[in-house]
């Protein structure tokens, strides 16, 4: 038995990224924003196939695993990539060209994440993560027109790659001391005992959070972030911050989870300390911002910093409290990004003050700004309040309620910069010649599902927390 | 049975929350409608609210049995949710319904014509529903939660005009300064979640009482939840923001910034009132905060000009009069103060507004002999006045006098201390408020204002308020004379007793007369000198203000707290220092917005002389020093052997 339908979802999924590259090579002539509907038409398709998977348990080779942590992140991806599709229809169509390269990267970028998510094996997680960071490279200096997004990417290629080497070095050492490189055989070979090896893999552990802490973005492995978000052009700035962040994440948590609780002791602080480095960090960074883009990347790593707490309290309870977080972070995120893109094909502005007087111009773009804003900066019956105070909960539980008071301070700084934005929104009177602004029929849709998804989260994630319990019941 | 009552209970919360949402979802076009809605949600609360305090009184305030409800059981963590009612709750209750409904009535003249009447009754029914819903709660997370809420409100309301930058600054700055003492009762939350795993407020009082938690944590969350206390009821060293909070309409500075939600603060001590006592230490500190903000906030009253701006340091000083009362032992006198300053001081906010509505300003310096023209107002606001500097025999007087007999038997140098104090601010409250009157309707008018702030209601002569206003102060003024007398054989303290487990029932006190005598012949000191001072004009203000000038600049400056803050906490130390000493870091090593925004400009090739000039060496080297640094860290831990 091979097992090829595990692989299934993803090999459709590649099938049709080739699909719509060839697409707009046959008909160039295309629409482009209808590119972007099948897009989003494929995601969402795949995602209700996968769907079945749900509550199945199987692997392919021991390499790739697929269960419910797996289905979990394969519909969180492609349910992020669809909306972002969807919202980048207008964007791709008037500021950048070849978009059926565009709408494949962005589903291959999807490939890689969701393995990243499943992979059970470390150079197989490895490779996945090149994946997605291959497609990064090339979506984010997509902007041919813009050297901000050229430079971005370059940028992000060097790093990336030296980051990817000191990950790839630290799976070495790992594969020194244990001599395989599988979750499940690392962890019994460090259950049997690693004796006089113990400091190699002190170093392997600290070259593999630096390799993980710099696609995550944390503090200090956070520097380009900023010019990553700020060159790229916007949805993908949105799907950097989302389905990178996550997939970071997933890897993350499932290989610490399945490989590393035995040494548990020999990182715990490790990722404290970066937690609580990035939460000071990002927050007090993004007071200084002035481009909502920049804004959002330190706000981003702030939230990093909040989702390491649950890692350095590594527990059922914890992962499934990430999870949440992860998909409320999702919602949000998607909620105020999709709502910056409608602003910017208005207007062309992504400087804070560009916004001033949003609230007169489009009072639902304004409101529905003003929800994910708060949700980040968690405010009660929003999204973020629910699923932080159940991460920190769980931390607290888990014996780092210093960590989860950390957490609470340094988020209130947080509201202090939301609100310099909702201040442009709302207090500012429009600058003279700025009338109404258009958004489009589906964009506003998509919106409005958005914002009343932020509140169901916040005042009711039941749904959501036994989605994220189920799909972490395995890794413990 | 009980089912019916916990059903009636919830109502008091829906109604409004129900108006809320009519509002916003079908009555966005139907102003009148809107606020006859409001009106008839918050009228609906009343009538359950008096209900669930009769049948309170029955019980001798016995907690109703209710059970919590779960909301979200998330692995060990279950988040209940349930309405907790007993005799402090329904006096609460009582309170806040009342005046909101006076308020809400009152309103409909104030804000008539303006442009955002419907979202002005929609932020009032959410505030209202977020207020019953903070004070009905029987957990510390659901607590927090509406803590947080009326927060929101505050925030939405305080901004209301929000194209005044000067709301808007308020707005902003009320929501900051308490969110930062928010913060640490959430913090307090998590602890005390973690420590006895549950959220329940009974459960945590028996807990607390029983001494099954160390004294460390008990002073730990107690500290927590008081760092909440400090910033929503706006006692030192966060009282800044609820003077500027006076940008927002007067009706709203009447419920939300004296009578209920400020008053929050109070109420979480009192209701955490068995676990603070269980702390000596977070007692004393709740004790001299009071004592101290109530001072400091009378001495700012004494010099301020704007009408508003005088009520909101009483505001302030009141409350800490009621931290103090608490923090010396007195549970029984702080609530039945809480409840004796919400109607008076609601009664002077709304007449206040009265006062505006003609002349246009809140500024004293324009207004003058107005009890002619306004004599409703002028009675009721001098009513409201008598109260508040606590003479026999207004509602203030009671409640006062039930303080400082508390200060002066719990005895000890923080007892001593909180009532010299208190002794104090009653003279500088007499002294304050009946300036206030004598400036404003006494002498000749002088003439107002024509640009009225909240629309064009100034004009020429001053003329009474529409009886829609004038109602309810008349109503308000009510219980300004006859609450105090709700405790003079112990009532109010039965009532509110059986709050609290047997073993913390307080004795009643009854009145010591020589004390009260004393006080009350303070208190007219006070009102005496003002009267010498802007009626008579026997004594000269302005020669007292040359002969202590230092003196006055420190007041009329507030005690340079704001520019403390600003100036030289945030701008200086947080902006000038950590952050842009952060953000500097971040910029050498990496580039700036403004780098890449002028690149743009110049040109496209920039971006290889760019990765040349070693940005990107730095960025690398950052990130691995700050590997090296971890792994150094790592290895010096766990030496290899």
């Amino acid at each position: 038995m091979n097992h090829y339908e595990v692989l299934a979802p993803e090999l459709v999924l590649l099938g049709l990224a080739f699909a719509l590259v060839t697409l707009e090579l046959l008909f160039p002539q295309l629409r482009k924003d209808l590119v972007a509907y099948l897009t989003a038409a494929s995601a969402i398709g795949v995602l209700v196939a996968s769907a079945f998977f749900a509550n199945r348990s199987d692997s392919f080779k021991d390499l790739i695993q697929l269960d419910n942590y797996t289905t979990f992140f394969r519909i969180l991806f492609l349910g992020t990539a669809a909306l972002l599709a969807i919202a980048s229809a207008h964007l791709v169509r008037d500021k950048l060209s070849n978009a059926g390269e565009y709408y494949g990267l962005l589903l291959l970028g999807v490939i890689g994440a969701t393995y990243m998510a499943a992979a059970s094996e470390l150079l197989t997680a490895y490779i996945a993560l090149e994946l997605l960071n291959f497609t990064l490279y090339v979506l984010v200096s997509f902007d041919r027109k813009d050297p901000r997004s050229g430079e971005a990417g370059l940028k992000y290629i060097l790093l990336s790659a030296f980051a990817s080497a000191l990950l790839l070095f630290g799976i070495s050492f790992i594969f020194g001391v244990t001599g395989t490189t599988s979750y499940a055989g690392i962890r019994h070979a460090l259950e049997a005992g690693i004796g006089e090896y113990r400091g190699t893999l002190v170093v392997g552990l600290v070259l593999l959070l630096t390799g993980l802490g710099f696609k995550v973005a944390a503090v200090p492995f956070h520097m380009w972030t900023p010019d990553a978000y700020e060159g790229a052009p916007l949805p993908v700035t949105a799907y950097i911050s989302i389905v990178a962040k996550a997939a970071g994440f997933a890897l993350f948590l499932r290989l610490f989870s399945q490989a590393f609780m035995p040494v548990i002791s020999d990182w715990r602080w490790m990722v404290a300390l970066l937690a609580a480095l990035t939460m000071v960090f990002g927050n007090l960074i993004a007071l200084q911002q002035v481009n909502i883009k920049r804004l959002l990347a330190y706000s981003s790593i702030s939230q990093v910093g909040y989702m390491l707490i649950a890692i350095a309290a590594l527990s059922h309870d914890s992962a499934t409290a990430l999870l949440l977080h992860l998909g409320g972070y999702a919602i949000t995120n998607l909620a105020a990004f999709i709502a910056i893109i409608a602003f910017y094909n208005a207007t062309g502005g992504e400087e804070i003050r560009d916004f001033r007087g949003l609230a007169e111009r489009h009072a639902g773009l304004a409101m529905t700004l003003t929800i994910a804003l708060f949700s980040l900066a968690g405010m009660p019956l929003f999204a973020g309040f629910m699923t932080k105070f159940i991460l920190f909960q769980a931390a607290a539980q888990h014996g780092l309620l210093w960590l989860s008071a950390f957490g609470v301070v340094t988020s209130m700084i947080s509201l202090y910069y939301y609100l310099m934005v909702i201040r442009q929104m709302y207090v500012l009177k429009p600058r003279d010649g700025d009338g109404r602004l258009r958004v489009p029929l589906l964009t506003s849709a998509v919106l409005v599902v958005l914002a009343l998804g932020i509140f169901f989260v916040g005042i009711w994630p039941t749904p959501l927390f036994r989605a994220a319990a189920s799909a972490t019941r395995l890794l413990f | 049975m009980d089912g019916f009552r916990e059903g009636f209970a919830w109502a008091i919360f829906s109604a409004p929350l129900v108006s809320f949402a009519l509002i916003l979802l079908i009555l966005r076009r139907y102003p009148r409608q809107a606020g006859y809605v409001a009106n008839l949600a918050v009228l609906i609360g009343f009538v359950l609210s008096i209900w669930a305090l009769s049948v309170e009184i029955s019980r001798d305030g016995a907690a109703m049995p209710f059970h919590a409800h779960q909301w979200l059981h998330a692995g060990p963590l279950t988040i209940p949710f349930g309405v907790h009612l007993d005799g402090f709750t329904a006096v609460m209750l009582v309170v806040v319904t009342s005046v909101s409904l006076m308020v809400h009535f009152y309103s409909q003249a104030y804000m008539d014509g303006d442009e955002h009447y419907v979202q002005f009754f929609a932020y009032l029914s959410l505030f209202t529903a977020s207020m019953t819903g903070l004070v009905l709660a029987d957990n510390v997370l659901m607590l927090y939660i509406f803590w947080e809420l009326v927060g929101i409100c505050s925030y939405l309301l305080i901004g209301f005009w929000y194209h005044r930058p000067a709301a808007a600054a308020a707005a902003k700055k009320a929501f900051i300064v308490t969110r930062f003492g928010d913060m640490w009762f959430l913090a307090a939350v998590l602890l005390i979640w973690t420590k006895t795993g549950t959220f329940n407020i009974a459960t945590i009082q028996e807990a607390a009482h029983a001494g099954m938690i160390s004294t460390a944590v008990i002073t730990l969350f107690a500290l927590g939840v008081f760092a909440g206390a400090i910033g929503k009821s706006a006692q030192f060293p966060l009282h800044v923001w609820l003077p500027d909070a006076m940008e927002g309409p007067t009706p709203v500075s009447a419920l939300i910034h004296a009578a209920t939600m400020v008053a929050a603060g109070v109420y979480l001590v009192a209701r955490l009132f068995p676990v603070f006592e269980a702390s000596q230490g977070a007692m004393d500190v709740v004790a001299i905060v009071g004592a101290a903000t109530a001072f400091i906030a009378a001495t700012i009253g004494v010099v301020m000009t704007d009408i508003k701006r005088v009520l909101a340091y009483s505001t302030i000083s009141q409350l800490g009069y009621m931290m103090l009362s608490l923090g010396v032992g007195g549970y029984v006198a702080a609530i039945f103060h809480l409840l004796n300053h919400a109607f008076f001081k609601a009664l002077l906010f709304l007449g206040s507004g009265s006062v505006s509505h003609t002349s246009g300003t809140f500024d004293m310096r324009k207004m003058g002999g107005l009890r002619r023209a306004m004599p409703w107002t002028y009675a009721t606001f001098v009513i409201g006045s008598l109260s508040l500097a606590g003479i026999f025999p207004f509602s203030g007087f009671w409640s006062k006098d039930e303080v400082l007999l508390g200060a002066w038997d719990r005895g000890g140098w923080v007892g001593y201390l909180a009532f010299s104090l208190g002794m104090l601010v009653v003279f500088l409250t007499a002294f304050y408020i009946f300036r206030a009157v004598f400036i404003t309707f006494h002498g000749e008018y002088r003439g107002g204002e024509r640009e009225a702030g909240h629309g064009a209601h100034g004009s020429g002569t001053p003329h009474e308020s529409p009886w829609i206003m004038v109602g309810p102060l008349v109503l308000l003024a009510v219980p300004s004379v006859l609450s105090g007398f709700a405790n003079i054989n112990g009532g109010f303290g039965t009532l509110l007793n059986g709050a609290l487990p047997p073993a913390l029932r307080e004795a009643h006190l009854g009145v010591n007369v020589g004390l009260a005598a004393f006080s009350v012949v303070v208190g007219l000191a006070g009102v005496g000198l003002a009267y010498l001072t802007y009626d008579l004009q026997v004594v000269s203000a302005e020669a007292l203000g040359r002969t202590f000038r230092p003196a006055y600049v420190f007041l009329w400056n507030k005690w340079f707290m704001d520019e403390l803050y600003e100036g030289i906490l945030v701008r200086r130390v947080l902006y000038g220092g950590v952050c842009a000493g952060l953000a500097w870091f971040d910029r050498t090593a990496v580039d700036g917005a403004v780098n890449g925004a002028g690149a743009t400009a110049r040109f496209a090739g920039s971006m290889w002389r760019r990765v040349q000039n070693g940005q990107i060496q730095a960025y690398g080297f950052v990130l691995v020093g700050g590997a090296v640094i971890i792994a150094a860290i790592a290895l010096l831990l766990n030496p290899v052997r």
